[in-house]
C-alpha cells in the first residue's frame, strides 16, 4: 500500500513539473513576442501635441483642452483614472437619454471619446473659465467645483457647428505620482456668453454618442 | 450662501433631534428587554453580558449596514413576506392586506432630500395580488441652485389563478419638476409627467402538436408631457405586441427551438408646436440549438430583427447631434423614417472534466440603421468577438488561460453622399495566463501574465487617429500563513504600456511607460483587542518618449518614484469599543532626463518632491442594542518642493466627523421601525470651499407596518 501511496506521489510530481514547465514555456513564447503593434509614422514638424506633466491637477484638466482641440485621444485617455473613473450627467442630459449613463466608467469615455475624434470633427475648447480659481493641491485627493467648460465641435462632413458650455465638479486622485480625473460630475448646462441662450452640456454629446 | 448654511444647520438641529429621539426611542424597549430579562434569570439563566452585548454590536453592524437606505426599508418587507405566508381562507376575496408608510430624508454634501412612501400589498383569493407604491420626494442642492420635486405612483394586478394565463396589469405614473438657474442666472424648468399602462399574459411551456411552447401577448398604452426651455415634447403612444416560442427534442439532450415576435406601435407626437402621427413596428426571428450531453453544454443561436419607426424629431447633423442654431422655426423640425436592421449569432460551450474546464462563446452582431431625413444617412455596425478560457488543476497546481479576440467596426453613408465614409475598425486582443502553487505549508505562489493590444484602423485613412496600445503585465504574489495570527504577503509587478498614434501628425507623444511595484506587508493580530497592519509600497515608473530624440519634440523622457509605507493599528478596548489608527507617510519625486553620458547611461534632475504625511482616527462604539456611536478625523500635510524655483510650499487639511446610527424594531409586535445615520462633518483644507467644510450627512426614516 505504501509503495502505490509512492508511485502516486511521484506521478503526481510529475505532473507538477510538466505544468509548471508548461506555464514556463508558454509565458516565456507569450513575452514579448504574442501582441505587436503597427510601425508609426516619425511626428511631422509642426503638428506636434504639447501635454503637460499631470503631476498637478490643473495640468491633467489641460491636458483635455489639448486634447480635445487635437483630436487626439491618447491624451483624454491619459487625464482619466484608467481604473476607477464615473462620469454623473446633468438632469437635462440624463432625461434625453435616459438609461445611457448607467455605470459609466474609464471603457465608455474611452469609447466615446474616440468615436467623438473620428466622427471627423474639429474642436475648439477652454476647459476652464478665467474666473475659476484652481485650489492647490493637499493630500491625494482634489476637487473642482462649479468649473466651466466650453467646447465648440464643428463637423467637417456638414460644416455644422454645436457648442457645449457646462460647469462641473471634477475630482482628481493622485495614483502614483500623477494626477487623474476620477469623477466628472456636470451640474448644469451653462448659457452662451453672446447669445444668453442656454446650451448643453457634454453629457449630451457623450449620450449621443453612446446611444448610436 | 448663508441662507444654505442656515438650513443645513437647521437640517443638522433637525437630524441630531431625530437621532436623539431615536436613541430615545431605542433606550425604552431595550430597558423592557432587560427587565424582563433580569425577571427570567431567576429560572433560566441568560446569555452572558459579554455574548449578549457581541450579538448586539454584531446586530447593530449589520443593521446599520443594512440601513443606508430606504432599500432596506423594501427589503425587509419582501424577506418578511415568505414568513407572512398562509393558507389561503376559502371564499374570501381579499386575504391579506398590508400597508407600510416610510418617511425620511438623506443628506450628503452635494444635496438633501426629503422622500415619504407609502406602499400596500394585498393578497387575494386564487392567488392573485394587487401591490400599490406612492413615492415622493424634495430635492435641494448645496453646490448649485436647483430643486427637484418627484412625484411617483405604481399599481401592479397579478391575476394568479384567475385567468388561464399568467396576466399582470401595471399602471405607473412618473411626475418631475426640475428648477435650475445657472451661473448666469438663466433659470429653467424641466418637467416630465408620464403615465403608462401594461398588459402581459403569458403561458409557459405546454405541450401541443409534441412541442414544447410559450406564448406572451401584450400591450401598453403611454402618454408623456415635457417642458423643457420651454418647448414641449409629448406623445400620446399604443403599443401592441406578441411572441411565441417552440422547441421540440430531436435527440435525448438536444432540443431545437424557434421564436417569432412582432410588435406594433401608432399615436401622436407633438414637437415644438408641430403635431403629427406615430407609427412603428418591428419584427424578430430566432433559431437555437440547445445540447446538454456528456461533460459539456453546447448552443447555438441566431436572431434577426428589424424595425421600422415614423416620429418628428429636432434636426440634426451628420454626427446625430440638434442642430437648430439659426435655422428657421419651420425647419426646425422634422419628420423622421427610421428602419433597422440587425442580425445576432451566438454560438457557447462549457466542458467539464475531471480537472480539466473549458468555456467558449462566439458572437456576431450587425446592425444596419437608416434615417430617410436626418443628415446622418445610413450607419452600419458589426462586432465579432471571441471568448476561450481554459483551466487545469494538477496536484498543488493550478493554471488557466483566457484569450479573447474582438473585431468591431462601424460606417456610415452620409445622406446624398455617392459612397461611404470608411469603416472604422476597433480590433482587441487579450492573453491571460494565471498559474497558482500550493508550495508547502500555508504559503501559495501566485503567477499572472496579461498581454493585450487595442488597435484603431480607419480604412482608406479617412481621419488621422490611428493608434495601438499594447498592454503587458506581471504580477507574482506570495502568501504565507504563519501562524493563526500571523501573515505575510509579498507582491511584485511589472507593467508595461506602449501608447503609439501611427499618423505623423500625432505621433509625437508615442511613448512606452515601464513601471516596478514591490509591496511587502504583514498583518499580525497580537492578541484578541489588538491587530497591527503594516505594508510598504515602492512604485517606480520610467517613460521613454519614442521620438524625444527629434529638436521638434519637447517631452523628455522621466522617472518617478514613490514609497508609501501604511501602519494600521486596530484596538479593541472592550466589546463595545473599536479604535483604528492608521498613519500613511509617502514620499515621491519626479525627475526629467536631462542627459546622457558617454558610456549611454541616462541622468535625470529631480524637479518635484513631495512627502505626504496623513493620520486617521476612528472609533466605533456600541452603546445599546442597535445604536452606535462613530467619530473619526484625520489629518494631511503635503510638503513639496520645486527643484527648479527651490521653494517649499506646505498645505494641511483635515477632517472631523461626529455621529451615530440606531436602528430599531419597535412595538409588541415590531411594527415601527426607526433608522438613522446622523453625521456632523467638518472639513479644511486649501481646495475645501464652504459648501464642503461644514455639513450634515444623514440617512434617516421611519417606517410603520400595519
Amino acid at each position: 500500500m505504501a509503495q502505490v501511496d509512492v508511485l502516486n506521489r511521484r506521478r503526481g510530481r510529475g505532473a507538477t513539473r510538466a505544468l509548471a514547465a508548461g506555464v514556463t514555456v508558454v509565458v516565456l513564447a507569450a513575452g514579448g513576442c504574442l501582441l505587436q503593434p503597427r510601425e508609426a509614422e516619425p511626428p511631422q514638424t509642426g503638428d506636434i501635441v504639447r501635454y503637460l506633466e499631470q503631476i498637478d491637477p490643473a495640468n491633467t484638466w489641460d491636458n483635455l483642452e489639448t486634447s480635445a482641440e487635437a483630436t487626439h485621444a491618447p491624451g483624454w485617455e491619459g487625464a482619466i483614472n484608467a481604473d476607477d473613473f464615473r462620469y454623473i450627467p446633468d438632469s437635462a442630459a440624463e432625461a434625453q437619454f435616459p438609461g445611457v449613463f448607467t455605470a459609466w466608467g474609464t471603457a465608455r469615455e474611452v469609447a466615446f471619446i474616440n468615436a467623438l475624434y473620428n466622427a471627423d470633427v474639429t474642436i475648439v475648447a477652454t476647459m476652464r473659465n478665467p474666473g475659476f480659481v484652481v485650489p492647490p493641491s493637499s493630500g491625494d485627493e482634489s476637487v473642482w467645483e462649479n468649473v466651466i467648460y466650453d467646447l465648440r465641435v464643428t463637423s467637417a462632413i456638414d460644416g455644422s457647428s454645436v457648442r457645449y458650455r457646462g460647469s462641473a465638479i471634477i475630482t482628481f486622485t493622485l495614483e502614483g505620482n500623477f494626477w487623474y480625473i476620477t469623477e466628472w460630475r456636470d451640474q448644469q448646462g451653462e448659457s452662451d456668453p453672446d447669445s444668453g441662450q442656454l446650451l448643453p452640456t457634454l453629457g449630451v454629446l457623450r449620450g449621443n454618442f453612446a446611444s448610436k | 450662501m448663508t441662507g444654505a448654511r442656515q438650513a443645513a444647520n437647521r437640517l443638522g438641529a433637525a437630524c441630531a433631534v431625530a437621532l436623539l429621539l431615536g436613541v430615545c426611542l431605542a433606550a425604552a424597549p431595550a430597558s423592557r428587554a432587560r427587565a424582563q430579562a433580569g425577571g427570567g434569570s431567576e429560572g433560566q439563566p441568560g446569555p452572558p453580558p459579554g455574548a449578549a452585548l457581541r450579538a448586539a454590536r454584531e446586530k447593530a453592524v449589520a443593521a446599520s449596514a443594512a440601513a443606508d437606505s430606504l432599500a432596506a426599508a423594501s427589503a425587509d418587507s419582501q424577506a418578511a413576506a415568505p414568513e407572512a405566508a398562509t393558507p389561503e381562507i376559502p371564499g374570501r376575496f381579499l386575504q391579506s392586506l398590508t400597508s407600510s408608510p416610510v418617511a425620511g430624508v438623506r443628506a450628503n454634501v452635494r444635496q438633501t432630500t426629503f422622500y415619504s412612501d407609502w406602499t400596500t400589498d394585498a393578497k387575494l383569493a386564487a392567488k392573485a395580488t394587487a401591490n400599490q407604491a406612492l413615492n415622493w420626494s424634495w430635492e435641494e442642492y448645496r453646490k448649485q441652485n436647483k430643486t427637484v420635486e418627484n412625484r411617483k405612483g405604481s399599481l401592479d394586478y397579478n391575476f394568479g389563478d384567475q385567468l388561464p394565463l399568467v396576466t399582470v396589469i401595471n399602471g405607473n405614473w412618473n411626475w418631475s419638476e426640475d428648477r435650475t438657474t445657472n451661473t448666469a442666472g438663466f433659470s429653467n424648468l424641466l418637467k416630465v409627467d408620464n403615465k403608462t399602462v401594461n398588459l402581459n399574459a403569458t403561458q409557459h411551456k405546454f405541450n401541443a402538436l409534441g412541442l414544447v411552447n410559450s406564448v406572451r401577448v401584450g400591450g401598453n398604452f403611454t402618454e408623456q408631457a415635457s417642458l423643457n426651455q420651454d418647448l414641449r415634447n409629448d406623445f400620446n403612444e399604443g403599443t401592441a405586441g406578441a411572441n411565441a416560442q417552440s422547441g421540440w427534442q430531436a435527440l435525448p439532450g438536444v432540443t431545437v427551438t424557434g421564436r417569432l415576435a412582432g410588435t406594433t406601435t401608432g399615436g401622436t407626437r407633438l414637437l415644438g408646436g408641430l403635431s403629427s402621427p406615430s407609427s412603428a413596428s418591428g419584427d424578430s426571428l430566432g433559431l437555437g440549438v440547445y445540447v446538454d450531453r456528456g461533460p459539456g453544454t453546447a448552443f447555438f443561436e441566431v436572431t434577426r430583427s428589424n424595425f421600422e419607426k415614423k416620429y418628428l424629431e429636432f434636426r440634426r447633423n451628420a454626427n446625430g447631434m440638434i442642430d437648430t442654431v439659426g435655422v428657421p422655426e419651420d425647419e426646425k423640425v422634422v419628420s423622421e423614417l427610421e428602419t433597422r436592421d440587425a442580425v445576432a449569432m451566438k454560438l457557447d460551450y462549457k466542458v467539464a472534466y475531471g480537472g480539466f474546464k473549458s468555456e467558449f462563446t462566439g458572437t456576431h452582431l450587425t446592425d444596419d440603421v437608416g434615417l430617410a431625413t436626418g443628415l446622418a444617412g445610413l450607419k452600419q455596425r458589426a462586432a465579432d468577438e471571441a471568448n476561450l478560457k481554459v483551466g487545469l488543476k494538477a496536484g498543488r497546481d493550478s493554471l488557466s488561460v483566457a484569450w479573447k479576440y474582438g473585431l468591431k467596426w462601424d460606417d456610415q453613408r452620409i445622406k446624398a453622399a455617392t459612397a461611404s465614409r470608411g469603416r472604422q475598425y476597433l480590433q482587441e486582443r487579450d492573453l491571460v495566463l494565471i498559474w497558482k502553487r500550493h508550495l508547502f505549508t500555508a504559503t501559495r505562489l501566485e503567477l499572472q501574465y496579461h498581454e493585450g493590444l487595442t488597435q484603431d484602423i480607419a480604412e482608406g485613412g479617412f481621419n488621422a487617429n490611428d493608434k495601438d496600445r499594447l498592454t503587458r503585465d506581471f504580477t507574482s504574489r506570495l502568501e504565507r500563513g504563519w501562524a493563526d495570527r500571523f501573515r505575510t504577503s509579498m507582491v511584485f509587478s511589472w507593467r508595461q504600456t506602449q501608447d503609439l498614434s501611427i499618423r505623423g501628425a500625432s505621433s509625437s507623444n508615442n511613448n512606452a511607460k515601464d513601471s516596478y511595484e514591490l509591496a511587502p506587508g504583514f498583518t499580525w493580530k497580537i492578541s484578541p483587542l489588538l491587530d497591527l497592519d503594516q505594508s510598504y509600497r515602492l512604485y517606480i515608473q520610467y517613460t521613454d518618449y519614442l521620438y524625444s530624440h527629434l529638436a521638434a519634440v519637447t517631452r523628455k523622457d522621466d522617472y518617478n518614484k514613490r514609497g508609501d509605507l501604511v501602519t494600521k493599528v486596530t484596538c479593541r478596548p472592550s466589546g463595545r469599543l473599536t479604535v483604528t489608527i492608521r498613519y500613511d507617510w509617502n514620499r515621491r519625486f519626479n525627475a526629467t532626463k536631462s542627459s546622457e553620458d558617454a558610456a549611454g547611461r541616462s541622468l535625470y534632475q529631480r524637479d518635484l518632491e513631495q512627502d505626504i504625511s496623513r493620520i486617521d482616527l476612528d472609533l466605533s462604539y456600541a452603546a445599546g442594542p442597535g445604536i452606535t456611536l462613530e467619530a473619526g478625523t484625520y489629518r494631511t500635510r503635503d510638503e513639496k518642493t520645486a527643484r527648479g524655483s527651490r521653494s517649499t510650499t506646505r498645505t494641511d487639511s483635515g477632517e472631523m466627523i461626529v455621529g451615530g446610527r440606531v436602528d430599531r424594531k419597535l412595538g409588541r409586535q415590531q411594527r415601527v421601525q426607526v433608522s438613522a445615520m446622523v453625521k456632523k462633518v467638518n472639513a479644511f483644507g486649501p481646495s475645501i470651499t464652504a459648501s464642503s467644510s461644514d455639513y450634515w450627512e444623514a440617512d434617516a426614516w421611519l417606517k410603520w407596518t400595519f
